[in-house]
Parts: C-alpha cells; sequence; structure tokens
C-alpha cells in the first residue's frame, strides 16, 4: 500500500513546485503504532486535507510535520531545507507554521502582543533597549480584520476572548510570519460556523501566495469546502488521497470508517394526549438569556441553535443548575421548580451533559467506573458506604451497554474524544433523567462514534425522555431533532420543522442582525 | 448488536492483569518506599545496636504518632486541592487550651476541648476557603499567625502544667502488648482515614474535587459543604495532634507544633500526594510520616548539631520531590502511550445501548 501508493495517486503533478515529501514515515509508540509507512507529497500552493477517524493517526502526521516530534522510521523533507527537520525550532526554520488545536494564547498580553507573539519570542525584542514592534499599528489591525477581529482593539487582554475568536487570533500570525507551510491542525474544532468564512479566505490568500496547507480534520464538510485533494488516514495508513472536486463527502466517510455510514433515520413523531409537557420554560433570563420560553414533550428531542453568543449555552445551563436564573419560571410536570445548583436538578431528574467535556465532563483522575459512578454513587451506597461489589458490577454493564472503549480501570482521559463523551452519556443516563439536555454532544468527536451518540439520543427519546440538544451545527440538528427552535440575541426567535427545512434557513435565521 | 458482525471489532482491554505483575507495577511507584529502606540501611550500619534498641523504637512510634496524626489531616486537605499551613499552630493552640482550661482536670476533658478547639479553627479555615473563595494558602497562614499568637498570649510563653500532669504522663506511656497509646490511636486514624478516602461516597467525592472541582460541580456534587467537611475533619485530626502531644510532654508549650506545617506538608508530598489535589495515598502518607520520623531520629543519633539537622531535612524534601516529579515524567508518558492505544483501531461504530 505504501509504495506503490504514488503510482496510482491521480493527484501526483510533476508540473507543480512541491513544498514537503513524506517518504515511509513511521511513528511508533510502545505497543502502538501510530503511524505505519506513509508517503505523502504537499505541493505549492494547495490545500491537503488529512482526515481519518480519532486516532487514524492524522494529528500524529501534523506533529512529525511540524517537528514537534520526530518519526520513528523514514523522514519527511520539507522544500528548501536541507535535511529532514528534527525539532520544532528546525521546523520555524524550513518555515513549517502549526497552529494547534488549543491556540496559543497568553491571556495576560494585548490582543495586539498576540497577534505579534512569535516575533516578540524571537529574543531580540526582549532586550529593553531594542526598538519593539509596535502592537498597536495600523498593520495590527489590518491583520485583525483580515481574521475577522476587526472590531477588537488592539490594546485590549486577550483573557475576555471566546474560543473561536482566540483560535482567529492565533490564525492572524499567518499574516505576520514567514512560512511555506501552513498546518491546521482540527482548527475549526473550536470555532463556529460564523468564523468559517473568515478562515476560508484567509486559507484562499495563502493558497495565492503559494503556501501549503494541511487541513487536519473530520469535518467533512468543511475539507470539502476548502480542500484541493484529501488524504484519509486508517489504523497509521495511508488509505488513499482523493481529489475533492471528484468526490463526495460520503465516499470519504467510507474511507474513514473502512465501511459505508447508514443514514440516521428519522426520530419517529411524538405522540402526546394533552399530559403537559416535561418541561416548560417561560421568559427565562440568566446569563445572555433574555426571555426564552419553550417546552419540551416526553419523547421529543428539540434542537436549540444558534451561533456563539446567541444564548443557548446560558439557557441550557441555566434550566439544568448550572447557573441561577436571573428571572423566569420552569414548570415541569406542571409543577413550579428553582434549580440553584446542579444539585438540585438532580434531584428533580435533569441532567446536564456539558459542551466542555475536558473541563466539566469527567474527572481527570478517575477511571471510566469512578467515573460513570460519580452522578449515581450515593444510590450504590448504604450510610454513605460505597457497596464496591455492586458499583463495579455496574459499571461493568454500562461499559458494554455504551460501547465504551476500554475498561473499567482504564482512565478516562487517555481515551479518544468520542469514548470519553459515551464514559459522561453513560453517567448521566444511570441516573435515568427525565429532561436530559445535550450541549455540542458531538464536539470533536469522530463519525463513527457521532452515529453512537445519535442513536442513544433517540432511544433516550424513544424511551418517553424529553431531550433537548443544542448544537452550533445545523446539519445534526436538521437530522436528529423534532423541532428546532433558533435563538439570536438570547431571544429564540424562529422555530423549524427540519422536514420543512434546510441548512441555510437556520444559519440565515441565526445570523440575521435586525430583529 | 444486529449490525455488530459486519464492524471491526471493539478494542477489548485485557482487565485482568496477573496478580504478581500488579504488585510489581505497584512496586514501581512506590519510591518513597526506597528512600525509607536506604535510610533504615544507613541506620542499620551507622547506629544499628542503637537505633534498633527497644527505648528508641518506642520513642521513635511516640514522634511518629503525633506527627502522623497530623500529616492525615494535612493528606485531605492536599487532597482537594488545598494546603493546611495552620496545622502547627492549631496543634499547639489545642495543646495549651486542652492543658489550661479549668485547669486540666482531666485528660478526657482534655481529649473534649483539644479536638473542639482543632474543630473551630478547622471550620473557620474551611468557612473561608469553601463559601468565600478564599486561597488556602492565605487563609491557613493568617490562621497560622493567628492561633500562634494565641498560644503564647494564653500562656503569657509559660508552658502550662495542667493538674492531671501525672496521669498525662503515665497516659503517655501506657502500651498495650508493647505498642504504645498513642502509637494505636495513630493506627487507628490512619484506619478511619483510608476507609473514609476509599470506601466512603465522602471520599470519592474529596477526590473528584481535588482533580476537577468543575466536574465535580456539574456532576451535583455539593462542593462547598464538602470542602468544608474536609477542614473540619483535619481540625478536629488536628485537635487530637495536640492531646496526643499533652500525653507525650504532660504540658502545654508555647512552642507546641512550631514548624509541624513544613513536616506535614513534605511528608505528604514524599508519599506521593500531588500538590494540585485529585491523586495521593494513604500508605504514602504513612510512609512520608514514617522517613521524615526516622530522619530526624537518625540525625540526632549521629549527633548532628540541630542546624544542620534542618538543613538535612530541607534537602531530603527537595531530593523527595525531584523524584517525584521524575516518576511524574514516567507516568506521563505511560498514559501517552495508552493513549494512542486507546484511540488505535477505527471508530467503532454499532448500535449503542439505550437498553440502560
Amino acid at each position: 500500500m505504501t509504495s506503490d501508493q504514488h503510482g496510482h495517486d491521480p493527484t501526483t503533478d510533476p508540473q507543480q513546485t512541491v513544498a514537503f515529501r513524506a517518504t515511509g514515515v513511521k511513528k511508533h509508540y510502545p505497543g502502538v503504532k501510530a503511524l505505519d509507512g506513509v508517503d505523502l507529497t504537499g505541493y505549492a500552493g494547495e490545500v491537503l486535507a488529512v482526515c481519518g477517524a480519532n486516532g487514524a493517526g492524522k494529528s500524529t502526521f501534523a506533529k512529525l510535520l511540524a517537528g514537534v516530534e520526530t518519526p520513528t522510521d523514514g523522514d519527511i523533507m520539507v522544500a528548501g531545507y536541507p535535511h529532514p527537520v528534527r525539532n520544532a525550532a528546525e521546523a520555524e526554520q524550513a518555515g513549517v507554521l502549526m497552529m494547534h488545536q488549543e491556540p496559543l494564547i497568553i491571556d495576560d498580553f494585548t490582543v495586539g502582543e498576540n497577534v505579534w507573539l512569535y516575533k516578540l519570542r524571537a529574543g531580540r525584542d526582549i532586550r529593553p533597549w531594542a526598538q519593539k514592534t509596535n502592537t498597536n499599528s495600523q498593520r495590527t489591525r489590518e491583520v485583525l480584520r483580515g481574521v475577522g477581529l476587526g472590531h477588537l482593539r488592539t490594546t485590549e487582554l486577550a483573557r475576555g476572548l471566546g474560543p473561536g475568536q482566540r483560535q482567529m487570533l492565533s490564525l492572524s500570525r499567518a499574516a505576520v510570519t514567514k512560512h511555506r507551510i501552513m498546518i491546521l491542525d482540527e482548527t475549526t474544532a473550536s470555532t463556529s460556523e460564523e468564523h468559517f468564512n473568515d478562515i476560508l479566505d484567509l486559507v484562499r490568500r495563502e493558497k495565492a501566495a503559494g503556501t501549503c496547507i494541511i487541513f487536519v480534520s473530520h469535518r467533512l464538510n468543511e475539507v470539502f469546502a476548502m480542500a484541493d485533494r484529501i488524504a484519509v488516514l486508517r489504523n497509521g495508513r495511508l488509505v488513499d488521497v482523493v481529489r475533492a472536486a471528484d468526490s463526495s463527502p460520503d465516499d470519504v466517510t467510507a474511507l474513514m470508517i473502512g465501511q459505508a455510514l447508514k443514514a440516521l433515520a428519522r426520530p419517529a413523531p411524538v405522540e402526546h394526549h394533552g399530559a403537559p409537557p416535561v418541561i416548560s420554560v417561560q421568559d427565562l433570563y440568566g446569563g445572555s438569556a433574555r426571555g426564552v420560553s419553550f417546552d419540551v414533550r416526553s419523547g421529543e428531542i428539540v434542537g436549540l441553535y444558534g451561533l456563539v453568543g446567541s444564548g443557548r449555552s446560558s439557557v441550557a445551563r441555566t434550566v439544568t443548575g448550572q447557573r441561577q436564573a436571573v428571572g423566569g419560571v420552569v414548570t415541569m410536570r406542571g409543577e413550579r421548580i428553582k434549580l440553584s445548583t446542579p444539585g438540585d436538578a438532580l434531584r428533580r431528574r435533569i441532567a446536564y451533559l456539558t459542551e466542555d467535556r475536558r473541563l466539566e465532563g469527567f474527572v481527570n483522575d478517575f477511571d471510566n467506573g469512578q467515573n460513570m459512578s460519580l452522578v449515581v454513587l450515593p444510590r450504590m451506597a448504604r450510610a454513605g458506604v460505597v457497596n464496591a461489589g455492586q458499583e463495579k458490577a455496574r459499571v461493568k454493564e454500562l461499559i458494554r451497554d455504551f460501547q465504551v472503549k476500554g475498561g473499567v480501570k482504564t482512565m478516562t482521559k487517555s481515551l479518544s474524544g468520542g469514548n470519553q463523551q459515551k464514559v459522561v452519556v453513560a453517567k448521566w443516563l444511570e441516573a435515568d433523567p427525565d429532561f436530559v439536555v445535550l450541549d455540542e454532544p458531538t464536539k470533536g468527536i469522530d463519525v463513527g462514534a457521532r452515529a453512537n451518540i445519535y442513536e442513544i439520543i433517540q432511544s433516550v427519546a424513544a424511551r418517553g425522555k424529553a431531550v433537548l440538544v443544542v448544537s452550533s451545527e445545523a446539519e445534526e440538528l436538521l437530522s436528529l431533532c423534532h423541532r428546532i427552535l433558533v435563538m439570536r440575541n438570547g431571544k429564540v426567535v424562529a422555530e423549524f420543522d427540519p422536514e420543512h427545512a434546510d441548512t441555510d434557513d437556520l444559519i440565515r435565521t441565526a445570523l440575521t442582525h435586525q430583529d | 448488536m444486529s449490525t455488530a458482525s459486519t464492524l471491526p471489532p471493539v478494542h477489548q482491554y485485557e482487565e485482568n492483569t496477573s496478580r504478581g505483575s500488579a504488585i510489581g507495577a505497584w512496586l514501581k511507584g512506590q519510591y518513597a518506599l526506597y528512600i525509607l529502606l536506604a535510610l533504615l540501611i544507613i541506620a542499620t550500619i551507622t547506629r544499628g545496636s542503637v537505633f534498633w534498641s527497644g527505648t528508641n523504637l518506642t520513642n521513635l512510634l511516640l514522634q511518629m504518632s503525633i506527627i502522623g496524626v497530623v500529616v492525615l489531616a494535612e493528606l485531605i486537605v492536599v487532597l482537594t486541592g488545598g494546603i493546611d499551613i495552620s496545622v502547627g499552630s492549631a496543634l499547639g493552640l489545642a495543646a495549651v487550651i486542652a492543658a489550661g482550661l479549668f485547669g486540666g482536670p482531666s485528660i478526657w476533658l482534655a481529649l473534649l476541648v483539644a479536638i473542639v478547639i482543632g474543630g473551630i479553627v478547622g471550620a473557620v479555615n474551611g468557612w473561608l476557603v469553601a463559601y468565600r473563595g478564599l486561597e488556602p494558602f492565605i487563609v491557613t497562614l493568617g490562621m497560622l499567625a493567628l492561633a500562634r499568637g494565641l498560644v503564647y498570649a494564653y500562656g503569657n510563653g509559660i508552658p502550662i502544667i495542667p493538674e492531671a500532669a501525672a496521669t498525662f504522663a503515665s497516659f503517655g506511656q501506657t502500651t498495650i502488648i508493647g505498642i504504645p497509646v498513642l502509637a494505636i490511636i495513630w493506627i487507628a486514624a490512619i484506619a478511619l482515614i483510608a476507609f473514609l478516602l476509599y470506601r466512603t461516597v465522602w471520599g470519592r467525592r474529596v477526590y473528584a474535587i481535588g482533580s476537577n472541582k468543575e466536574a465535580a460541580r456539574a456532576s451535583g456534587i455539593p462542593v462547598k459543604r464538602t470542602l468544608w467537611s474536609v477542614y473540619i475533619l483535619a481540625g478536629l485530626l488536628v485537635g487530637l495532634g495536640g492531646w496526643m502531644f499533652l500525653g507525650r510532654f504532660a504540658a502545654g508549650t508555647s512552642t507546641a507544633g512550631n514548624l509541624l506545617e513544613l513536616e506535614a506538608i513534605a511528608a505528604v508530598v514524599i508519599g506521593g500526594a500531588r500538590l494540585s489535589g485529585g491523586y495521593g495515598r494513604v500508605f504514602g502518607a504513612v510512609v512520608g510520616t514514617i522517613i521524615f520520623t526516622v530522619i530526624a531520629n537518625l540525625l540526632s543519633l549521629l549527633n548532628v548539631s540541630t542546624f544542620l539537622q534542618d538543613a538535612f531535612r530541607g534537602a531530603l524534601i527537595l531530593v523527595a520531590v525531584t523524584l517525584a516529579t521524575v516518576s511524574f515524567a514516567n507516568s506521563r508518558r505511560r498514559t501517552k502511550a495508552a493513549t494512542e492505544t486507546a484511540t488505535d483501531s477505527p471508530a467503532s461504530s454499532s448500535t449503542p445501548a439505550g437498553q440502560s
């Protein structure tokens, strides 16, 4: 698969300028072959997407190219650099610019200083008598405008920026550094759809300037919007390189997981016989939610769509006691309830699955068993003493039922995002909630695990629970929900029936600035 | 499961590693035990006959017991990601007031007084940390000065001899089948804390809060209440330590428990606990306690000057902490490898189970 790969690769083009050439690249960790012989060539002025499921080796490849790690075998030659890069500093000299998944932003520096961070770091400017880069210049403002951050003041601290803005701020550095290769490692994972056009613009500019852009992602719609060629990795091997124009997301998905993915069946319609809704929210205020009203009935999956800052997460957190409501009435099955803490919500059988899995989803130092039993532990205890046998037995069942990779004693943090999410889902569903709120349930999760999560959500609703799914991916909500509410400026501005709406409708409604 | 047959198999984990390799893996992490072993060998070579003599061992045990109880208090606070540097002063305060209140007529009254004083100090610390959101370091720093000041003020710098001094002295020397009563109290405290941490809902919550406070809160754990209870329990233990101090020395001196916080924190860290919280074992803290007592004992047996003794202890802390980072770096590498293992097979897509 390795040596003859180039032979039938339709896109090897001797007339293009090579930006890098990877030959027989292997990366073995103790007991694991993260990459097992990959040959891949990148050309100047093209966007090469590297796709694969979690653990396929795509991030490993990016790290090797950026010199963060060195290959076990084989080498990567960057054009214009005499020998394979051996560390990050050499990669920088060779002109490789890496945009990490977690953007490198220093909170206590100003926006302007963060734009010029790599220059400040170069050392020359640190000396007190040296002429400083003017981080508040016209040029800085132009650079910021180039990534859609023109509204920020260059002198404000980066601390207050949202995740999307931080990612865009780190991308702005592309304009002020010299580079031949730019790696976007899951860059769009923390930005929402509104920033995607800015990223597209940036990539187009870079392409025109002759940069080779490596886009590591598993969001296929974005991959197809951006890439010229798509390299698909599976289990550390290069499965195929396809031209984006000659392929489709379904083809690439099939390549990624080695089989075709079956389409998600539409949820069965909900029947309610005049019973009061499980949860009913009237005029809710809290965070950026300003007067939100909606109902969720038994067996219903309701989607909540909106841009970052539209108040969708505030709603999700307020109706689940994660934050206190400032005003409004929440009734559960006709009874008015007041939730001040997550504990209150739990007692009312209301669960909130966080969008920030790493921070709030699970305990870092706990294994799968401890994480899964965390919420329901008091039920497995008598007089505060945990029944260890009962706990272990139940957790084993959960791991089997939810198809979590790994055992009871596997540390949750060592799992892939999809499996971590399954642990979090299992932990909450074990509490048997009547109302479940899932905030970005498939964030950072690959296609396979994504399908798992969708099916779990549907089966929860099928058992008569009320489900609210908050998402910034319109497509996901359209295929999953019975109804979709769109939020803008802290209010629900529209409701859609997924049968009669498409992605454009949702995005347009969410984006419109005038009420 | 109907579609499972056409899908790649779910990665199966070896759940049952053999007992032998489990013990081997456990021993690999116990660098504190090796320090202890090295110390004991040095002690045997240099002052073997004196060190292993009955009187010295009893002496060692008595010393360990008091520090040991305080180390346990420090451990539970450190597990939550906090720190308590007021333990020494609080122990002193509990000791002098227990000795002086009502003239110190009975050791049981003194026990009650000491535990109440310790509990009050802990409750104040805990309330400020849990409900006011203050930094544990600053809170307990203030408490360190406050309690020590009260100790001096209460006794005007003069040791307070309780009326029942003789009873205290004989109690401190009582042994049951050759083991001093104070050591038995220590062992009971170890058992209690181990039980609370490993077997109860409370213990699990302490670890969860220390490791990831946000996740704990989001999971419906009453974070503030649990934190408060940890500091109160720590205070009770410290109060108990103050009472044990009276049993040993039959007087509440104004320097009682001075610099004990240093040894307590160091013992906890040498025992492998992480200062940022969420990780640490009772066994490690006990080994850390023994190491500290043995080294102090050994240094005085070797006639090292008291000033140099402090320097030695400081150096030991540095060495131990360095060793700890080495072992953490190793475990990080292992975790990384495990990460790759766990994610290496393709996404398994199969019918999930909602039938829970």
